[in-house]
């Protein structure tokens, strides 16, 4: 009921109320990092699949649908996005901190278990630290329209609380570069341990794509239930784009896209109608 | 009625009051109370009017950053030159195309901009843009309203870059660490920012400066620079030293393992800018001496 009651207030009020009680999301500063103590029956190591992006493009609804198989586990209550890795670009990352990680992902005997942060992919300095801690880990990548995404992950950035300044745009902007971002992955990890997929075509068969998802996390044929239970969707947001900036920005990702689709050739272009704008319309 | 008042209420209590407030709280009631500052979208100043004897134009150059690696103290030597305008290094021009990444940008927004560069007959202006080059829709507004304007870039070895970068937006990371992390590190990606840029503008209306050749040899420089915007190749007076260092931590006291890392996620975008950059000095970025 508190937790009802502080949704329906502003994002900045609502989070100076949280951290005033010590409570903070695995992204913000002053979150407890101290993993969670297992519980009998559980044995922590390496996640054994991490999704790494990116932001609205299904990550929740698809992170849910991997953990229903039977043969994954989650405690509830640890967070999908663990976030542990991003802090470190001028820290030192040693045994300590990564043994620190690797206790964040308790699981049963026989079972899998993994995480899903989609600020992963566009933190070139996350790849090399997972790939010392977690060699063997699986990478999950969803990917959507560029220019869509770019809209809805600003406004979901705003209704979160981020200033409406050129910064939070800029980084709205930035997460679209999949081709670039990925690139910088498979050079930490071989092409067989990464899957990237879109969003578009989960929407339109994920049954088909799940199976895709399951099969190359290792895990047998299954069907969920609520396939189409999408989460975290919509919600709008201050900013609508102007079908001129909507042009410019598909100039800006059109490299990037075709060669996203040369680095993975199930890619379809096709379903990501924004690309197909006319350039050079002002 | 009872909103607007209370709006005007908060809006007229004291700074010291906002300041006990946490920032983002601070930063939403700015915006609640209809403030606000540059590089926010809802941002739109207008330019003064010239004085007279001055006409307003396209600027006739831009310095579009990168942030942390010199470019006010460079552009600031430039504009010593008499036949160089002063210029508003204001802010407000500095991120005139910040609203624009996804509003219309049309003729009257082109006239706008013009008018932040007023200049007396026989001299030229400049524009100024710390985030230029990071922002990747600046580049394609510039070369829209400025479509001969010569563009320089100042690049500075990354790790030392973002070693500054990052104590300057120490203060902002409580909000979301990541977003903030990640927009340092990715201002150091040069090639990539350099060849976005090069799409846009003409190769030959593009110079690119290494920071350390501007504090090693000033003089050489700046005249190469005065050549490049097509001025009198004289030196200013006054002396030429490089600004203090910002402070930021060097290189030297990262522990061996993260210097390593950092180094690896740089080199192949500072291999690839060597290969852009046919003057481009490695030596004088001794974390890239070595080619990766």
């Amino acid at each position: 009921m508190v937790r009802r009651a502080l949704r329906r207030l502003p994002a900045p009020v609502r989070s100076t109320l949280l951290h005033a009680r010590g409570d903070y999301a695995p992204w913000e500063d002053g979150f407890d990092f101290l993993p969670p103590p297992p519980v009998p029956g559980e044995q922590p190591g390496p996640p054994d699949f991490v999704g790494i992006g990116v932001q609205k493009a299904g990550t929740s609804w698809w992170f849910e649908l991997i953990v229903d198989h039977p043969g994954v586990y989650h405690r509830p209550g640890i967070p999908k996005e663990r976030h542990y890795l991003s802090r470190f670009v001028t820290g030192a990352f040693g045994p300590a901190e990564a043994a620190v990680y690797r206790d964040w992902f308790p699981r049963l005997a026989g079972t899998i278990t993994g995480e899903w942060t989609p600020d992963y992919l566009g933190q070139p300095w996350v790849t090399p630290l997972l790939a010392g801690v977690a060699p063997d880990a699986r990478l999950l990548v969803l990917v959507r329209d560029p220019v869509e995404r770019f809209v809805s992950g600003l406004n979901f950035r705003l209704r979160m609380g981020a200033p409406a300044t050129s910064a939070t745009v800029s980084d709205a902007v930035r997460r679209g570069f999949y081709a670039r971002h990925l690139q910088q992955v498979l050079g930490c990890f071989p092409a067989g341990q990464v899957l990237v997929q879109q969003y578009e075509r989960c929407r339109v068969d994920p049954a088909t794509e799940l199976a895709r998802t399951y099969a190359f996390l290792g895990l047998d044929r299954f069907e969920p239930g609520g396939l189409r239970r999408l989460v975290n969707v919509g919600g709008g947001g201050p900013v609508s784009l102007d079908p001129g900036a909507a042009d410019r920005l598909a100039d800006l990702y059109r490299a990037d896209a075709l060669e996203l689709a040369r680095l993975v050739p199930s890619l379809d272009l096709d379903l990501w109608p924004s690309l197909h704008r006319g350039s050079d319309r002002w | 009625m009872v909103r607007t008042s209370a709006r005007r209420l908060v809006g007229r209590l004291p700074d010291r009051w906002h300041r006990t407030l946490p920032s983002d709280l601070r930063a939403d009631l700015r915006r609640r109370t209809g403030q606000s500052s540059p590089g926010d979208l809802a941002h739109r100043p207008v330019a003064p009017a010239p004085a007279a004897g001055e006409r307003t134009g396209p600027p006739d150059f831009a310095v579009l950053g990168a942030a942390d690696a010199g470019a006010p103290w460079w552009l600031s030597l430039v504009s010593d030159h008499p036949g160089v305008a002063p210029g508003h290094r204001s802010a407000d021009a500095a991120h005139y195309f910040a609203p624009f990444a996804t509003d219309r940008f049309g003729p009257a927004d082109v006239a706008a901009f013009h008018a932040w560069f007023p200049r007396r007959p026989g001299r030229i202006i400049g524009f100024w843009a710390p985030d230029g080059s990071a922002h990747p829709w600046v580049a394609p507004l510039l070369y829209r309203s400025a479509p001969r304007a010569q563009v320089l870039v100042l690049v500075r070895d990354p790790v030392e870059r973002l070693l500054d970068g990052l104590d300057h937006t120490a203060a902002d990371l409580g909000a979301h660490p990541g977003t903030w992390l990640s927009d340092a590190v990715d201002r150091g990606f040069y090639a990539e920012q350099l060849t976005r840029l090069v799409a846009v503008f003409p190769r030959d209306q593009v110079r690119v400066l290494q920071y350390e050749r501007c504090v090693a040899d000033p003089q050489g420089t700046l005249a190469s620079t005065y050549e490049f915007l097509g001025v009198e190749t004289t030196h200013p007076a006054r002396p030429l030293e490089a600004p203090a260092p910002a402070g930021g931590r060097a290189a030297s006291t990262l522990d061996p393992g993260t210097l390593g890392r950092l180094r690896s996620m740089y080199a192949a975008d500072v291999d690839a800018l060597s290969d852009l950059l046919p003057e481009f000095d490695r030596t004088l970025w001794p974390n890239f001496a070595a080619p990766a």
